[in-house]
């Protein structure tokens, strides 16, 4: 028999980010003078990389899995590290370092970009946290604690008006939600008396009379996962943060934030609120979802069509997808075989999301970098000049779109098949709908990359800057989205044994 | 002993005054103190329901919220700070480099 290793080093992939934050702030404090862009970059990555090392090797290892003596509960039950917290702290690792590796060229000339590097090592801390929350206490902490980072990071060019702009409106509705969020946890713990996930579910099956209480109560904590995840109706932040905040920032917030607030989510509704007792107790939170959903998913492809500014159409479109995963809680039914089918498909499309997305928001951060403009107008010609670039541009849309060889087409397909399998076949109907829509703004960028002629021949001649380490994340969430396409077997595997641990 | 019920009443008081402020005032200190008492509200359930139900984990959270309050209120001010060296104003609505 192997030593076994202790029980908090089940928490080691957090511990990691948490302890590069830290390193890079006490090292930028005691060294000034020797502040190097590229030492903190490479630190951070390597920081993230080993942090998804851990969560990699704890996975195949077994780590929390049912196999192997069951999810590992540490601090009096308030956090619960399992598959599912490991398979999104994968997630957030991934976007983590390919996002600072990106900010390596974006912030090439920035006076101290310290700050920015653990400012996102520290979201990802509270990120990671908040897939092994076992208590609402944890929720709200590690909610803040991934919030407060990310309110800092939007407004970080603090000389540029959009950015301001763009933190402001960002933290205002960030700061409305989470005071929402946490007199919902109230109202959740008067009417049942606990924190403890487990033990909030024992006091929804007997609420006496507090149905009330603990209805309103979850309907305000909804608004809470609807603000982090970018959803209706706290979705209005998205567009205007995603615009105005560095690239990098905006490619952080729409992929590992959002994985961020749908695990949040996936835990607490099925975990302290299961279906069955919340229906018996008459708090319908699943049909609550189902219509946030549709609404969410019709939203954004509809805005995202009328976008002129390819940042934003990526803005409305990180919304629909939104839309796309909350099908994972919408198709819920009590008590059905089907329902970790279909959660674990909608974990896997935020992973593969997660690469996708990232790239997409990347690209536009190196267009931002060569100086072209930001609508689709300005990316005529791209491709004649940056072809790589612009091919792994051209993945990142069809994988978003969802067309057939891509692995957003397979994650789209098992999220919606388990949605008809489970008896929700509006939602898979909408869901499919939105997506034949959505193709219609994705080409519209390949189009203009490999068909259109630039508007002046001069247009892009200020692609002569060459951002390798931008270049080299593109190309690396390139890479992990076509991976993804032999690989989705055993993602989808994992995120299926992970959600059914839930139920 | 205060009933409980009354309590529920309170805070839902203090959270809607807070939330008519959110929604009514333009400045945005005011915003913040508004913020400030929809998170108070929240304290008083936590720890009105801690003693109800005599158990100290409420009373633990309303520590922790008030700590994250104020963790809050320093990054806004922050933001507010770069929004008044940038636009000149705390006015909320002012910004308007972007469209809705």
């Amino acid at each position: 028999m192997v030593e076994q290793l202790p029980e908090w080093a089940a928490l080691a992939p957090a511990l990691t980010l948490a302890f590069t934050g830290l390193a890079l702030l006490l090292v930028d404090t005691i060294r000034p003078e020797a502040r190097s862009n590229t030492s903190m970059a490479v630190t951070s990555a390597l920081g993230a990389l080993a942090s998804l090392g851990f969560t990699v090797w704890f996975v195949v290892a077994g780590t929390g899995h049912a196999d192997t003596g069951g999810a590992i509960y540490l601090f009096a039950d308030a956090i619960k590290v399992d598959t599912m917290a490991l398979f999104f702290t994968a997630i957030f690792a991934s976007v983590t370092a390919l996002v600072v590796v990106a900010a390596h060229d974006y912030f090439h000339d920035h006076e101290s970009p310290a700050e920015f590097y653990s400012l996102v090592m520290f979201a990802a801390t509270g990120m990671s946290l908040l897939a092994v929350a076992n208590s609402l206490a944890i929720v709200f902490v590690a909610l803040e604690m991934a919030s407060l980072p990310s309110y800092a990071l939007v407004a970080f060019l603090k000389r540029d008006r959009g950015s301001v702009e763009a933190g402001l409106k960002y933290f205002l509705v960030g700061a409305v939600s989470s005071a929402i969020f946490v007199f919902g946890i109230s109202l959740v713990y008067a009417a049942t008396g606990s924190l403890i996930l487990g033990d909030v579910a024992e006091g929804i099956a007997n609420l006496d009379g507090l149905t009330g209480v603990a209805g309103l109560g979850i309907v305000m904590m909804i608004g809470g996962v609807a603000f982090k995840t970018a959803s209706v109706p706290f979705h209005f932040w998205a567009p205007e943060a995603y615009e105005g905040a560095p690239a990098p920032v905006s490619a952080f917030l729409s992929s590992a934030s959002k994985a961020a607030g749908f695990v949040v989510a996936f835990r607490v509704f099925t975990e302290a609120f299961p279906v069955g007792a919340s229906l018996s107790a008459g708090i319908d939170w699943v049909l609550a979802f189902g219509i946030l959903a549709v609404v969410t998913m019709t939203l954004g492809n509809f805005a995202a069509v009328v976008q002129p500014n390819v940042k934003r159409m990526l803005a409305y479109s990180s919304v629909g997808h939104a839309g796309y995963a909350l099908i994972g809680l919408a198709a819920l039914s009590a008590g059905s075989a089907g329902n970790s089918s279909v959660m674990g498909a909608a974990m896997a499309h935020l992973l593969v999301y997660g690469f996708m997305n990232t790239g997409a928001f990347l690209f536009v951060a190196m267009a931002e970098r060569w100086g072209v403009g930001r609508t689709f107008e300005d990316y005529a010609g791209l491709a004649k000049r940056a072809p790589i670039a612009c091919t792994a541009m051209a993945v990142f849309m069809f994988s978003l779109a969802g067309l057939p060889p891509f692995a957003g087409f397979f994650s789209k397909y098992f999220l919606f098949m388990g949605a008809i399998d489970n008896g929700f076949v509006w939602l898979a109907a909408i869901g499919a709908i939105n997506s034949v829509i959505s193709l219609y703004y994705y080409s519209r960028v390949v189009k203009a990359m490999f068909l259109d002629d630039p508007s002046t021949p001069t247009a892009l001649d200020t692609l002569d800057v060459k951002p390798t380490a931008l270049y080299a994340a593109v190309v690396f969430a390139a890479v992990g989205t076509v991976l993804l396409l032999p690989g989705f077997g055993p993602v989808i595997e994992t995120a299926e044994a992970a959600a059914s641990a839930l139920f | 002993m205060v009933p409980p019920e009354w309590y529920l009443l309170l805070s839902a008081a203090i959270f809607c005054i807070g939330l008519f402020g959110v929604l009514t005032r333009r400045d945005a200190l005011y915003f913040l103190m508004s913020v400030e008492l929809m998170m108070n509200a929240a304290n008083i359930n936590l720890v009105a329901f801690a003693l109800y139900y005599g158990d100290l984990t409420g009373q633990v959270f309303a520590l922790f919220v008030i700590a994250l309050a104020a963790a809050e209120v320093a990054i806004g001010i922050g933001i507010i700070l770069v929004l008044y060296r940038n636009f000149g104003e705390t006015d909320v609505t002012v910004p308007r480099e972007m469209r809705w």
